[in-house]
């Protein structure tokens, strides 16, 4: 298969479009854009938006889908924020008491849509109103604070290269060793056809269930991204990642009927998504009308998804 | 004796347990029973066929075998082992594979990798070992004589080649027992015959099969032994021997019905039963006909009181050609005359109203509102028709709905039966019946008799021909040349979207249609 096939089967070939004309917009109106300095700051505040879509892109593909990813955030950074300093054993401890809430939160997913059986769209609703409550009772004010080492790690770099792009790196090619594993590809086709899966004697309730727990590592790296940016916590911090991460997937070509699409669609379409605020902020445009622009921005890109899968008929 | 038998021989004197061995299986749905008290036997090398009117519980019996549902009364054992879990893993694990007659294949999932999902080639550690899946993949097609590329996504595949892709995946899993669910029903000639070269080579190697299938002659010439459910009861079993009694075998998936199929074994194809048609003014006028990369360039001439038969290999743009007719997809390039008059289809509406209505190929998606009742299918097009739906007499409708339903013979317990619990034949007489409500010039058919047994076949080609003396038309397409040749009195053939033959008379034969399947003008067929 060339490359060309595997992108326009993968539904990438929109979002390459557009993110290229995107970025070329703001560093047009932005001539710093591709500065060193520039570029880490970007990379630094786009890095949860990206870890966050990529992770509903993998619920996604699974043919499910999860509202509760933006309140999990939330919850995942103010128990951050929450920890007194040094508990734990410092730092790393109070990352790993982290990592395993998140895998406990997207095992409460996993649970009530592929063991219950709940269509997700009710189910993560219904969830991310209990991560949103447990993030409020965590943190009723805005405050605490997330250790300065996490804020430190995140904007330091690694031979010349920032920390931010690592992550998100890390991310990527952890996908991309899952998704060569027989357990990432079954995922991918249990949204292409669930009852094939099942017929072919495999386990829809493992695979699913799966899904979740994987796409909540990367909620975590996601909130823990977002932490050391704010380095403090907030229980409406991470509200808009929800939808924002669906329409990510959206842009980036990614099927909401399942089994169709790449995690490197969502990655692309969540920088198109914060791009965008770039351009808008250094385009003038009065701040009331900034949240306009954006819709008819992604308006516009979702025609331009719709054209593009026309004329590729 | 074949060399089949001989090695099935030599293994007996190893080992004299069947591969198969039901007692007494049987099973109900919500207290109807789909099977009572079947006993079955089957051994090494072995061909069977499972012959029975659609509803007769052979999809049942063969899920069973398969490990897909499990069995209220009776024993299953295979190889001597007892299958008592309803688990596919498992029954695969035993030795059992079946190849579904409507495959479920991922369709965004290459060939080659839908033949392995759930028995993945892996390296060390479960990651996917593409080079060596894809190879794997490619030589089992080839073995199988399947034309397929194996790096085409399973869902762009037309429904042969979805087939040969489940029957493939079935061989891969190197089974004991292959159960074939009416393997052949939407391959033609090559590829049936394709088809058989590897059952037979299956056999000789020792693996036992349960075919499946409407069309006797295959199963005349492919099994040594076969048997008859009726109603979930064994009505019967013979060694075949090559030959079948066709009409003791009618009468016994029938029951006491009156047998009333026409394909006698006697009877020579290509002697249509049908009589000299009357043929009037040209009906519909086709010419240089382009849609997509499936109908490139089709002309024909349909006549008033015509059955014209389209043949061809499966793919060839038959199911296309008449959808194009109807309008249902883009009409690209060339002209459509109706009636003498030059028209532009635009949408299927436009073209119902100028008299022509399609039975499109797939019942399920295009033909039935699957989750409505008999009476709604019968009658939504009544009620699309009249332009002023709000005042349609529902008295009528429903009066339209009885006879129809009576006119048919739709086995139904009325209107409010859904329809998704009939067989295929009975759906497939809506499907046509729906289209009595509104007068029509043209009905065109595209694989009316896919998945329906041997009577409501009959029935549905009588019902045609009834139209057709009414004067009218009708173009069918059909995967079983015997049934084209039968039924219609000019056969047309497709080979690459265009027609390349305009048979009838004494030019209507097998041989003919053969040739001009491969796109050749002359005899000279592969056999």
């Amino acid at each position: 298969m060339t490359p060309a096939t595997s992108l326009k089967q993968n539904g990438l070939v929109p979002v390459l479009g557009m993110s290229a004309v995107i970025v070329a917009v703001n560093a047009w109106l932005q001539p710093s854009f591709f500065d060193a300095s520039s570029i880490a700051s970007n990379l630094a505040s786009l890095a949860p938006l990206i870890l966050v879509s990529v992770a509903q892109a993998i619920v996604i593909l699974n043919r499910e889908l999860d509202l509760s990813m933006g309140a999990g955030v939330s919850l995942l950074n103010c128990l951050l924020a929450s920890f007194a300093p040094y508990s734990l054993g410092g730092v790393p401890g109070q990352l790993a008491a982290t990592l395993g809430v998140a895998l406990l939160l997207g095992a409460t997913n996993g649970v009530l849509v592929a063991v219950l059986g709940l269509p997700s769209l009710i189910a993560t609703f219904a969830t991310s109103a209990l991560w949103f409550g447990g993030a409020l009772a965590i943190m009723p004010q805005p405050g605490g604070a997330v250790g300065e080492a996490i804020g430190d790690a995140y904007y330091a770099t690694v031979a010349g290269v920032p920390v931010p792009l690592l992550v998100i790196a890390g991310a990527m090619a952890l996908w991309m060793l899952v998704s060569r594993h027989r357990v990432g590809r079954w995922i991918v086709v249990t949204g292409s056809s669930p009852a094939a899966v099942f017929q072919a004697g495999i386990s829809l309730i493992r695979v699913r269930l799966g899904a979740y727990l994987l796409a909540w590592f990367f909620v975590f790296l996601s909130a823990v991204a977002i932490s050391a940016q704010t380095l403090s916590g907030d229980a409406r911090l991470a509200q808009s990642y929800t939808l924002g991460s669906i329409a990510a997937c959206v842009i980036g070509g990614i099927s909401l009927r399942g089994g169709k699409g790449s995690p490197w669609g969502a990655l692309l379409g969540a920088v198109v998504l914060g791009v965008i605020g770039n351009v808008i902020y250094f385009a003038g445009i009065p701040s009331s009308w900034q949240e306009f622009t954006k819709g008819l921005i992604v308006v516009g890109a979702l025609g331009f998804i719709v054209f593009e899968q026309r004329t590729a008929r | 004796m074949t060399s089949a038998e001989r090695i099935a021989g030599v293994e007996e004197g190893v080992a004299s347990v069947p591969i198969l061995d039901l007692k007494g299986v049987g099973k109900r749905f919500a207290g109807i029973v789909a099977l009572e008290g079947i006993d079955l036997e089957l051994r090494s090398g072995e061909v069977l066929g499972l012959l029975g009117a659609n509803g007769s519980g052979k999809s049942t019996l063969s899920r069973i075998i398969a490990g897909e549902t499990r069995a209220d009364q009776g024993r299953v054992l295979i190889a001597g082992r007892a299958l008592t879990r309803a688990s596919p893993r498992v029954a695969a694990g035993l030795g059992v594979v079946i190849a579904h007659q409507h495959p479920s294949l991922p369709p965004h999932l290459p060939v080659w990798e839908s033949l392995f999902l759930g028995a993945e080639i892996c390296t060390t550690g479960g990651f996917i070992d593409r080079r060596r899946a894809r190879r794997d993949a490619i030589d089992i097609l080839s073995w199988l004589g399947a034309r397929v590329d194996p790096d085409a996504l399973a869902g762009s595949l037309t429904a042969a080649g979805q087939q040969w892709v489940e029957i493939a995946r079935a061989v891969s899993r190197k089974p004991r027992l292959l159960i074939l669910d009416e393997p052949s029903a939407a391959m033609t000639g090559p590829e049936v015959a394709a088809l058989f070269t590897s059952v037979r080579r299956l056999t000789a190697e020792g693996v036992g099969i349960i075919f499946i299938s409407h069309r006797l002659h295959e199963v005349e010439e492919l099994c040594g032994r076969i048997v008859v459910l009726r109603n979930g009861h064994h009505a019967g079993s013979w060694s075949t021997r090559g030959r079948l009694d066709v009409p003791r075998i009618l009468q016994l998936m029938s029951g006491d019905r009156e047998v009333r199929e026409r394909t006698a074994p006697g009877q020579t194809l290509g002697e249509s039963a049908v009589g000299d048609p009357v043929v009037g003014e040209a009906l519909l006028e086709v010419s240089g006909l382009t849609s997509g990369t499936a109908v490139r360039g089709a002309s024909l001439t349909l006549r008033r009181g015509e059955v014209l038969g389209i043949a061809g290999l499966q793919g060839q743009g038959q199911e296309e050609l008449l959808e194009a007719i109807a309008a249902c997809r883009p009409f690209e390039q060339g002209t459509l005359r109706v009636g003498g008059t030059e028209v532009r289809p635009r949408c299927p509406r436009d073209m119902i109203r100028r008299g022509i209505c399609l039975v499109p190929n797939d019942r399920h998606r295009q033909g039935l509102f699957v989750d409505g009742d008999v009476g709604s299918n019968l009658g939504y097009v009544a009620v699309a028709a009249d332009r002023r739906p709000w005042r349609l007499p529902p008295r009528a409708l429903a009066a339209f709905v009885r006879t129809t339903i009576e006119r048919l013979s739709i086995k139904t317990r009325g209107p409010r039966q859904a329809v998704d619990t009939l067989s295929g034949g009975n759906q497939q007489k809506i499907v046509v019946g729906k289209w009595l409500s509104i007068p029509f010039d043209v009905i065109l058919l595209s694989d009316p008799t896919k998945g329906v047994d041997i009577h409501a076949r009959t029935e549905i080609y009588e019902l045609v021909q009834d139209l057709v003396a009414a004067d009218r038309a009708a173009i069918v397409y059909a995967s079983d040349v015997h049934e084209l040749l039968l039924h219609c009195s000019r056969i047309l053939v497709m080979y690459e979207g265009r027609i390349t033959a305009d048979l009838a008379g004494a030019a209507m034969n097998e041989d003919r249609i053969a040739a001009a399947s491969f796109g050749q003008p002359a005899m000279d067929v592969v056999s």
